[in-house]
């Protein structure tokens, strides 16, 4: 387990969130620290996308706080560039640049935000697709890689910014299974070396292996978050039972 | 406002014509339209050739150019003919409202040959097939179930052909027939005011443009009206 | 009545005169029109109403009405205003080559704005998010994400257009300009030969035609090669 520094870096309290009639998020309060892991699970509709899409204001919160990096957003957020630039974010749909070639899909962010070098940023570059092991596609177009690879060139992406904080929004869901885990092994490989991770996500398995706190999220609310082994072994909501005994 | 008294009437019955010309130009795009489609589907090779040969001359060719062949064109054939049969004709041509409706009509007809094409493509083969399982003949599979099926898928870019005919028939006055731009030309040498005279012109086929473009908003609904819900 | 090959022959060299006016209309006012075309997107999708809206009236209106009425308005309405006739752009406002130019921008320009902001919108929004997500400034994301990709789906409607506008421009004739179609009218003034002469510039048509689709297939060939096979 790794050791958890005790500043918080992401605040939400008392968020709802609401589309048109209908109530997203309900009052929900999480506090997550430095280098921790979250995973946050539930049946869908349950408000875990939308939870952390407001974390980078992808959705705007209607009620609540939400404090990131020390920076509260807000609808005056002059600065959400800069505070989206400090939070990575892999959609579940890899969502890569089908004009751009690996390469550029990964220099483009550093170049036109950090004003990063055309040298430098492809340096940078280089060096991130090669910790994703994908260095020798840097040529290619999305297009011709598979879902795995597309979806590891994404986590590069990301990563290239350097950001504090890597948001996961069901970054396997759309993948064929027998490539599920070439990229829970970069996920892993991220955390170990210290990541502060929110992950979305159905895959148990790594949310056991890799979590700190595991968020279990239904009709809006946060029903339940604990430490993985006292989640998995002992629920303590019937809902959290419910759904545990349907994924497991 | 005041330099177009008396010219109210002119212009009402002017833009009357025009809308003659739409609604007869209208019937003969939908038919050659239809014709060309199916020629294109069909086995036929030949129709394929002449229906391929149609949509590329008249899609590349300006409606103007059209119009001018066919009116004085015909004009010359005409007369050749008639003096012909009877030596005393000094002139016979197809009155430009006739010539001008089948001018646009050939040229737009030439896009909605594609359209409906593209549209009886879209129709479900499974529903063709129930119909001739059920004994109807080739003919009456086209009229009962192929053509109101594809009309839903037609609709909006017919709607596109049926502005450009509209906007088409303005051409027509260059072969000398007397609709609006025709009254607004002999407006202009009386009042000396062409702004005036060109711009309730273009109010007036805007007009005209707004309300087929609204019919054709409210077209679709009603042919949509069976998906509604889902 | 006979078909004179001959005469074709013959007029051939006046009717190629017409194709060096054509062609200028059709290229300045291809391009005026996309630089209207891109400046009336922006205030479409600018999301303020102060800029939508004239922009939306601009494109209804141009869409709505003939171009013949349009081209109309502009040569012989315009220079019923004095303040137009002594004005400092009165030069380009009596020739009819300018007036035909501003009303074929002015129409293409429409027209063009409303495929373009369809290339806009065929942009998947997950790709606005990713790049959203980046850090990317609004601007950044509209250079560098939405428009390769809207210019590329825009490719088919856009040629179609520029097609439309090349047979605009044989309305040019209507004001007595001498392009192809122009020319033709003359010719066939003078030799009452209307299938022969009006046949020969119908041909010309055709063949720029041809080119234009030929050019843009290549063209959107070269920006899809990044698509899936």
């Amino acid at each position: 387990m790794n050791e958890i520094k005790q500043q918080p870096i992401i605040m939400l309290e008392n968020v709802s969130k609401f589309f048109g009639e209908f109530q997203a998020l309900k009052n929900v309060n999480l506090t997550v620290s430095k280098g921790q892991k979250v995973v946050v699970c539930g049946p869908s509709g349950s408000g875990k996308s939308t939870m952390i899409r407001c974390i980078n204001r992808l959705e705007k919160h209607d009620n609540g706080r939400i404090v990131v990096d020390g920076i509260e957003l807000s609808k005056d957020t002059r600065g959400i560039d800069a505070v989206r630039s400090e939070v990575g974010m892999v959609f579940q749909q890899f969502n890569l640049f089908p004009h751009l070639t690996v390469v550029k899909n990964l220099m483009l962010a550093p170049r036109r935000v950090r004003k990063t070098s055309k040298e430098g940023s492809r340096e940078l570059a280089m060096q991130y697709l090669e910790r994703v092991h994908i260095a020798e596609q840097a040529d290619k177009w999305p297009s011709q890689l598979s879902g795995g690879q597309q979806q590891r060139v994404a986590i590069a992406r990301a990563l290239c910014m350097k950001p504090q904080i890597m948001l996961f929004d069901e970054p396997t869901s759309a993948l064929d299974p027998e490539m599920i885990n070439e990229v829970l092994d970069v996920m892993i490989e991220l955390a170990n070396e210290g990541m502060t991770m929110i992950c979305v996500t159905h895959e148990m398995g790594f949310a056991r292996s890799v979590a700190d706190l595991i968020v279990f999220m239904d009709n809006g609310e946060i029903v339940e978050s604990n430490a993985p082994d006292e989640f998995f072994e002992n629920p303590r909501s019937e809902r959290t039972k419910f759904f545990l005994d349907q994924i497991l | 406002m005041s330099d177009l008294t008396g010219w109210w009437d002119d212009y009402f019955w002017s833009a009357l014509v025009i809308l003659k010309v739409f609604a007869v130009s209208l019937v003969m795009t939908v038919i050659l339209g239809l014709i060309g489609a199916t020629a294109k589907l069909s086995k036929s090779k030949i129709a394929n050739i002449l229906a391929n040969m149609y949509t590329v001359v008249f899609r590349g060719t300006p409606e103007l150019l059209v119009l001018l062949i066919f009116y004085f064109g015909s004009a010359i054939t005409l007369t050749a003919i008639a003096k012909s049969v009877n030596p005393s004709i000094q002139f016979l041509d197809i009155p430009p409202f006739w010539a001008g409706a089948l001018g646009i009509s050939l040229v737009v007809g030439s896009y909605a040959t594609e359209t409906f094409r593209g549209a009886f493509l879209g129709v479900d083969p499974g529903h063709i097939e129930a119909g001739r399982s059920l004994g109807l003949s080739n003919l009456q599979t086209l009229l009962y179930i192929r053509i109101p099926q594809m009309w839903r898928l037609a609709l909006p870019s017919f709607g596109n052909h049926m502005l450009s005919l509209m906007k088409d028939t303005a051409l027509i006055s260059v072969i000398g027939l007397e609709e609006i731009v025709f009254t607004a030309q002999m407006a202009t040498t009386v009042t000396m005011k062409p702004f005036t005279m060109y711009f309730v012109v273009a109010l007036i086929y805007l007009a005209i443009t707004t309300v087929l473009t609204l019919s054709v908003m409210v077209l679709e609904k009603y042919a949509n009206r069976h998906l509604e819900g889902t | 009545m006979t078909f004179d090959f001959y005469l074709i022959i013959e007029s051939l060299p006046e009717i190629f005169g017409g194709i060096g006016l054509t062609l200028q209309l059709l290229f300045l006012s291809a391009f005026l029109g996309l630089m209207l075309a891109v400046i009336f997107l922006l205030m479409r999708i600018s999301g303020r109403w102060y800029l939508s809206i004239p922009a939306f009236i601009y494109i209804y209106i141009f869409r709505g009405t003939p171009i013949l009425i349009q081209i109309f308005v502009i040569y012989y309405g315009l220079p019923q205003f004095e303040w137009i006739r002594e004005s400092v752009l009165w030069s380009v406002l009596r020739e009819p080559f300018g007036c035909s130019v501003i009303a074929l921008s002015l129409n293409t320009g429409a027209y063009m704005a409303e495929i373009l902001r369809g290339g806009v919108l065929g942009v998947d929004k997950g790709l606005h998010e990713a790049g959203a997500a980046l850090g990317l400034s609004a601007r950044d994301r509209f250079l560098y994400i939405t428009t390769p990709i809207a210019v590329r789906l825009a490719i088919p409607a856009y040629s179609n257009d520029v097609i439309s506008l090349l047979k605009a421009t044989a309305l040019a004739s209507t004001v007595t300009l001498l392009d192809v179609t122009g020319v033709a009218r003359t010719i066939v003034a003078q030799t009452f030969a209307p299938y022969e002469i009006f046949l020969s510039a119908a041909i010309i048509y055709l063949a720029l035609t041809w080119l234009i689709q030929r050019g843009f297939r290549l063209f959107e060939k070269h920006m899809s090669r990044y698509v899936q096979q």
